[in-house]
């Protein structure tokens, strides 16, 4: 009676396809299953006869003593009794004669649901010399493969090492990947077979219950595809060992669609060897046969067996050897960028504008560092406004200070059009409350699959309707895999971890720092302040002194001098009084670097009127013109101070021009500064004398003078330094330019009104560096 | 005609021999007294220590006071003289070389009825201690100094 079972697969249903009851088996050899309480043969294969010349119903409900004498049964039940014989675990048990048969039979035992299940192989060769080589080739082909140094080398020793002992005319090293598809990462073959190296295969190629099964037996092996299953002949056709479970069962019979996929692939025997790493399924040894039937020794497939058990213990240290040499470069360059930073005093300039720089770090196509409303791209990256949306977005998404995907255009769709450069994202945040990222982008991997064939099964039609098979087709055929990187290692990810620390810690170093120098830069405005109240009082007592003699002396004493004695004094007078001026210019100086700002919104054309009121019995004297070319802007600024930057600039323009028609023009453009803040920049233009161009950074030097000092009505030579301090207190800027037909324009910058509040950061003492630059 | 009692308080004897030579009059008879530190002029106005006798220091009319001054500087000074309910009715002129605004302010927060600054120019400075002199003694009435 026949355990066909009833279950027709196809491919809709394959994966419930119940492969370990097929109810027969591949017929090169026999099974029998027992009751082990009496030795009783419950079920047999119907192939007894072609082995052991009894036919099955012979055997059927028959103790075990009917095939073996009594010696025989003891000495199968010693093995049995031993304690590695355990359930669910086949093991080679003995070599026996049967009773009438001259040739011998391996006989392989396990136990499994109460059942003791005996399978017969006919032994080939086996002698201690064959023995003595497979020992030796196992013991060759572990070493080997220990030796090397990474997966790729590891993989391909072990391919040639099973090739040797099992002549397969292809043995492949078949990895799993995490979606369940699986690569060919090494490969042996016969010079004229086509190569499936690198080509990757559907998970649904391999389905869930047979990795299940590859997972039980470490060794599985179909000598002949063609073979014809041998029925399973029980005892009763109730009898609850039906249907009987072979998982563990050698020689079970292959499920048909198997047998169909290996037929398409052009194979006629095939074996495969688990390879598990932490009770996972890692891969298989897969082991393809095209020339003809091949069968195997029980010694080969114990030694092929062993084989696997023995690398699979070495895969954690190869792919972890593999790690530590990348983590190790990943290291050093980090303590390049480390000392780059350092070195630079900055962050972004470490990262990226020395050798090595963040593009040779972790292997990507681009990276960008954002800082401080900075951004520095290198590689291939998005343009800089979709990467400030992109960090908007993350920092709304995740909390967590690192992020990475590799199909980030499916996370975040507006990253669609760059797909082909930023597939995949690593992203570390370098503080909670700025916008203050690294970003490595990964190109898409179109390139990278190479299905053995289509992976989308072909629907076949046979008569009575739709059935499924097997793709017949193996050629590879390339699928664009959309929007998806390479993924991203955990070293990898590690490594930008450490990064964002390193970076951490040299900012925090930065702002204490910082920090430090604020202490130190207000100390020294207090000394300053002090020291301007020391020139102011304890220098122009002595000065007042000096000139109030004087003047007594020529008040007093005046009759008893002759002209140039006279002259002398005034001359003395004339010093102390020039000191004074000095002085002040000094104290006035130091006090606009030093004094708190009044911001506000400034209408420059009241200023202006202001400033031309006061200045009207010069302009009438000189008779000078002012032109405005048009109604000047408002600006963020301190009144007072703005001021005193027009009033300088316009008696400058007049004190220094020695046309009868004098004239200054003041206008404006607006413009926006790099970092986007809107301004104008603002000019005084006149036709006055002009500056040499090697003075005009001079000029700007407190108490230079161009002129002789009685020239254009004398001076100090401090306005020109002041007016400059104001501007720079505002955040902007001043020089000047020569006019081509004589005359000069003076140049300088204030922020809009509408210009955001950061003007108001700079109220405090001018201080180099940016303390804003906290994590 | 009695005399207007004026306390100058001045360390330097180059600015007293300046001050005194800028505030003579014709027409005003003016006893300037002097004192060089703010402690002195503490005994001064409260009559003890070397001006216990009160004949040494008759309560002046007004005040000139400069704010740097060994020991006890102008500011405290200004602050005990305005903190007291006898005192704070002498006007005091604080007559110095600092511009700094934070000492105009302040000064005139703690209750100074002028603030003159001392220009390096002498005839600036006499025509600023002439103009005072007119206006204290001239223009406006003063209480009754003489007890």
């Amino acid at each position: 009676m026949s355990q066909e079972t009833p279950f027709i697969v196809d491919l809709t249903n394959c994966d419930r396809e119940p492969i370990h009851i097929p109810g027969s088996i591949q017929p090169h050899g026999v099974l029998l299953a027992l009751a082990e309480s009496d030795l009783m043969i419950i079920q047999v294969s119907a192939n007894t006869f072609t082995f052991l010349g009894r036919h099955p119903r012979d055997l059927i409900g028959q103790s075990l003593h009917t095939l073996l004498d009594p010696d025989q049964i003891i000495d199968l039940c010693d093995c049995l009794s031993h304690e590695y014989v355990v359930d669910e675990n086949p093991l080679y048990a003995l070599t026996l004669a049967f009773n009438g048969i001259e040739s011998l039979f391996d006989v392989i035992a396990h136990r499994i649901d109460g059942m003791l299940i005996l399978e017969l192989e006919p032994v080939g060769q086996s002698n201690q010399a064959v023995a003595l080589r497979v020992y030796r080739m196992v013991k060759h082909a572990v070493m080997a493969c220990h030796r090397t140094s990474s997966l790729q080398t590891f993989a391909q020793a072990l391919a040639h090492s099973v090739r040797m002992l099992t002549a397969f005319d292809r043995v492949m090293v078949y990895r799993f990947l995490p979606d369940g598809s699986g690569v060919v990462i090494a490969e042996e073959t016969h010079d004229n077979l086509e190569s499936y190296l690198d080509l990757r295969y559907p998970a649904s190629d391999i389905p869930k219950q047979a990795r299940a099964l590859y997972l039980r037996n470490w060794l599985r092996l179909i000598p002949d595809v063609t073979y014809q299953p041998v029925p399973l002949l029980a005892i009763s056709s109730r009898h609850p060992s039906i249907p009987l479970n072979l998982s563990y069962a050698a020689l079970r019979s292959v499920s048909p669609i198997h047998i169909e996929y290996l037929v398409n692939m052009g194979v006629r025997a095939s074996m495969s060897i688990s390879l598990i790493k932490d009770d996972q399924l890692w891969g298989l040894i897969a082991c393809h046969h095209h020339s003809g039937p091949h069968e195997l020794s029980y010694d080969i497939r114990a030694a092929c067996e062993f084989l696997g058990h023995m690398v699979s213990l070495q895969i954690d240290d190869k792919e972890a050897a593999e790690d530590a040499t990348y983590t190790i470069a990943l290291q050093s360059i980090q303590a390049e960028l480390v000392q780059h930073m350092s070195v630079a005093n900055d962050v972004v300039a470490g990262l990226t504008r020395f050798t090595p720089n963040l593009l040779q770090f972790i292997a990507v196509g681009g990276v960008a560092v954002c800082m401080e409303g900075q951004c520095v791209r290198l590689g291939a990256t998005p343009p800089e406004p979709v990467i400030v949306e992109l960090i908007d977005w993350l920092s709304q998404k995740t909390d967590d200070n690192t992020f990475w995907t590799d199909s980030l255009p499916q996370h975040y769709p507006a990253m669609v059009p760059f797909t082909a450069i930023a597939s995949g994202l690593l992203a570390v945040r370098l503080s909670r409350a700025r916008s203050n990222y690294v970003l490595w982008f990964r190109p898409e991997v179109i390139q990278a699959v190479n299905w053995g064939g289509n992976p989308e099964k072909p629907v076949t039609v046979a008569e009575g309707g739709v059935r499924l098979s097997p793709r017949t087709s193996f050629a590879v055929w390339k699928e664009s895999v959309m929007m998806t990187s390479l993924p991203w290692r955990s070293c990898e990810i590690a490594a930008a971890r450490d990064l964002r620390r390193a970076i951490i810690d040299l900012v925090m170093a930065k702002v204490e720092e910082l920090a430090r120098l604020n202490e130190e830069l207000t100390r020294s405005n207090i000394e300053l302040d002090s020291f301007a109240y020391v020139a102011s009082h304890d220098l122009k007592e002595p000065l007042r002194g000096l000139h109030n003699y004087a003047h007594f002396l020529i008040e007093d004493y005046g009759d008893l001098l002759d002209d140039a004695g006279k002259d002398k004094l005034a001359t003395l007078v004339r010093l102390t009084q020039r000191m004074e001026s000095l002085i002040d210019s000094l104290l006035h100086y130091s006090r606009v670097g030093r004094a708190e700002m009044t911001w506000v919104e400034v209408d420059l054309n009241a200023v202006l009127v202001d400033v031309v009121n006061l200045l009207e019995p010069r302009l009438r004297e000189s008779s000078a013109e002012i032109r405005i070319a048009r109604p000047l802007p408002h600006v963020r600024a301190d009144q007072t101070r703005v001021r005193e930057v027009f009033s300088n600039l316009i008696t400058n323009a007049i004190k220094y021009n020695d046309t009868p028609q004098k004239w200054v023009e003041i206008s404006y453009t607006p413009v926006t500064s790099a970092e986007g803040t809107l301004s104008y920049v603002f000019s005084v233009r006149d036709n006055g004398i002009g500056v040499p161009e090697e003075h005009q950074e001079t000029i700007f030097r407190i108490f230079k003078r161009l002129h002789g000092r009685d020239e254009y009505g004398g001076g100090v030579g401090a306005g020109l330094t002041i007016t400059k301090k104001i501007v720079e207190r505002h955040g902007g800027a001043i020089w000047l330019t020569a006019q081509p037909g004589g005359g000069t324009t003076f140049w300088f910058t204030l922020d809009r009104v509408d210009a955001d509040l950061q003007a108001f950061g700079r109220s405090t003492p001018k201080v180099g560096v940016d303390t804003r630059a906290t994590p | 005609m009695s005399p207007q009692h004026i306390l100058l308080i001045e360390d330097s004897d180059e600015d007293v021999a300046a001050t005194v030579r800028g505030m003579r009059r014709e027409d005003l008879d003016i006893v300037l007294n002097r004192c060089k530190t703010g402690d002195q002029a503490l005994d001064y106005l409260y009559q003890r220590g070397r001006y216990a006798e009160t004949i040494m220091a008759p309560r002046p009319h007004l005040i000139l006071l400069d704010l740097n001054l060994p020991g006890t500087d102008g500011r405290s000074l200004l602050a005990v003289i305005k903190d007291d309910e006898d005192l704070k009715s002498i006007p005091v002129i604080v007559l110095t070389t600092s511009n700094n605004p934070q000492d105009i302010a302040a000064c005139y927060r703690r209750g100074a009825n002028s603030y003159q600054i001392k220009p390096v120019d002498y005839a600036r400075f006499k025509q600023s201690l002439q103009t005072m002199i007119s206006y204290w003694f001239q223009t406006v009435t003063l209480p009754d100094a003489a007890d």
